[in-house]
Parts: C-alpha cells; structure tokens; sequence
C-alpha cells in the first residue's frame, strides 16, 4: 500500500504524514527516510524542528538523500512502515548533488524507480510532495527543469499510489482513494 | 471566525461578499483593526497575509497578536493568499513569511467554525 501526501510550504503536509504513519504502524517497525541534506543553520533548525515532532513516535531515521531505494537495505525484513519526506528534496539531491543538473527525464526516472522499490518491499510506504507549481515564476532554466522533473515524478507516483491527499492549512482532503 | 483561502487573483473577496450577503460589513485590507473601529459591522479582514509580512517586517508576534485579536472579534470573516505553493525562495525572508503564514493559516484553520477554499471563484468548504 502507498499513500502519497501533496501540499505547499508550511501547509502541515508532515505532520499529517507523520500521523497516518503511526496509525497504519501499528506494531510494525517504522522508518523514516530522511533526504535532506544539511549545510546550513536553517536547515539544521529545520531539521531539528521535524526531530521534535517525530520524537516519542517509535521511528527510525534513515538518511538517505539519493538513491532512495538503498534505504531497503538498512531497514529489517517483516512487516515495515516506511515514512519518505520528502519527494522535493530528493529529487534536488539527485538532480543537482553531482555538479551540474543531471537530465530531468534521467532524475524523473530514477526517483520513481526507486519509489515504486519502495512501495513493493514495505508493508506501508507514506511519501510526502511538495507543491512546488503555482508561484507563477519563470526561473532560470536548471529550476524549470527541476519543476518539470517535481511534476513528471509527482504524476507517476499519484498513479502509483492507492491513496493521494492534499494538505491544505492542516486540513486533510482527499484526492484519490 | 470563518477562514477563506486560495491563490492569487481567485476572487476570494468576491465570493465572501456573495455567500454571505452581509447586511453591515466593513472590510479591512491587510490590517487588522483597532477595538474601538469593532462596532456592529462584521469586520471582513481582506489580504491577511500582507498583515502577517508587515508584522513580521515590524518584528511582532503575528501567531500570537491575531489570536489576541479573534478574542475581541469572533465573528470575523478573515481572507488569506496561499503562497507556500511554490519554489522555496532564494531570500532568507521570503522563506521565513512563507513558512509562518502557513502555520498561522493551521492555526485559524484550527479556530475556525468554516474554512473555504476559492478556486476560480468556486468555492469549496474544507471544514
């Protein structure tokens, strides 16, 4: 099973994830695959704001900023709930890590690959998407083919998943069941 | 308090003044206003999230202070731009606004008896 979560910056995209991890958790192992990289003060305090959330609830955490499906191999085998956050910074990562953009139907590909990984070898896989679409800005071109790659990636995976919800000023509403 | 959001340009304003055909009404752009401007007239706060750059700007407490305000003022009808839905901006501030209307916007959407969503003008109850 996989749930897909969509919404903006500070939309309580997270928070709700993080909640419906635990309620499908039950008494699996849960894990939390983290992709952002730290390289500054903010994200650190970002960082540790999503720590502070997620402290007490029983998850894991897995760095892992590419290649996102190596993730299987530090987790244990039986019944597993897996919680990625989140689809925008992987694919950043993937698309701009190794120097200069590597090509948006490459990165695209690869992220989804290693997604549907994902999906097949957890029990339950909750992935968190940003809504990086509507600012109405034309950036230069290595940021539009980064949106290009976000909505190519984020179409496939909706497809993928059984379930899609947006969240909207941490209200959950649901788009595909 | 009733919380309408969406995007830019989406007829938001509109659509209040529309649904709830308020008899007295005055509206308040990007400002909140002063207990004694409360009156009678339901207060229909326009473009929230200028109020929340300027308080910010000003170094105030905009999560704290509109709550403050919504104790002396139950009734209103606030209207609020979503703008987290983009490209994580290059400037320090603009990060920072984004973020903390977002999270203002969970907590009046926590507060809230309605919350709407205007798309095109159409509008859809999301709580």
């Amino acid at each position: 099973m996989m749930t897909l979560v969509i919404g903006g910056s500070g939309s309580g995209k997270s928070t709700y994830a993080e909640k419906i991890s635990v309620e499908l958790g039950g008494q699996s192992n849960k894990y939390y695959l983290a992709t952002m990289k730290v390289y500054d003060k903010e994200i650190q305090q970002k960082v540790e704001r999503h720590r502070r959330l997620r402290s007490g609830k029983g998850f894991l955490t897995i760095e892992q900023p590419i290649r996102i499906q190596k993730a299987l191999e530090k987790m244990e085998a039986g019944s597993r709930i897996a919680l990625l956050e989140c689809i925008s910074n992987l694919t950043a990562n993937e698309m701009f890590a190794e120097g200069e953009g590597a090509a948006e139907n490459e990165v695209a590909q690869t992220v989804v690959q290693g997604i549907t990984l994902l999906k097949e070898q957890t029990t339950h896989l909750v992935v968190v998407t940003n809504n990086v679409f509507e600012d109405g800005t034309i950036y230069d071109e290595a940021t539009m083919a980064y949106i290009r790659a976000m909505g190519s990636i984020n179409q496939k995976l909706a497809a993928l998943a059984d379930r899609m919800v947006e969240v909207i000023a941490g209200i959950p509403i649901m788009i595909k069941q | 308090m009733r919380l309408v959001i969406g995007g830019y340009a989406q007829g938001k304003l509109d659509y209040v003044l529309c649904k709830y055909q308020l008899q007295g009404f005055m509206v308040w752009d990007g400002t909140l206003p002063k207990d004694k401007e409360l009156q009678t007239k339901t207060v229909v706060i326009n473009h929230f999230h200028h109020w929340v750059k300027k308080r910010i700007q000003e170094g105030g407490r905009p999560e704290e202070e509109i709550l403050i305000f919504l104790k002396s003022c139950k009734d209103c009808i606030i209207i609020c731009d979503e703008i987290g839905n983009g490209i994580v901006p290059m400037e320090a501030f603009e990060r920072q606004y984004r973020e903390r209307v977002g999270r203002i916007l969970i907590q009046l959407a926590g507060e809230a008896q309605e919350v709407w969503r205007i798309l095109c003008g159409i509008g859809q109850k999301i709580k």
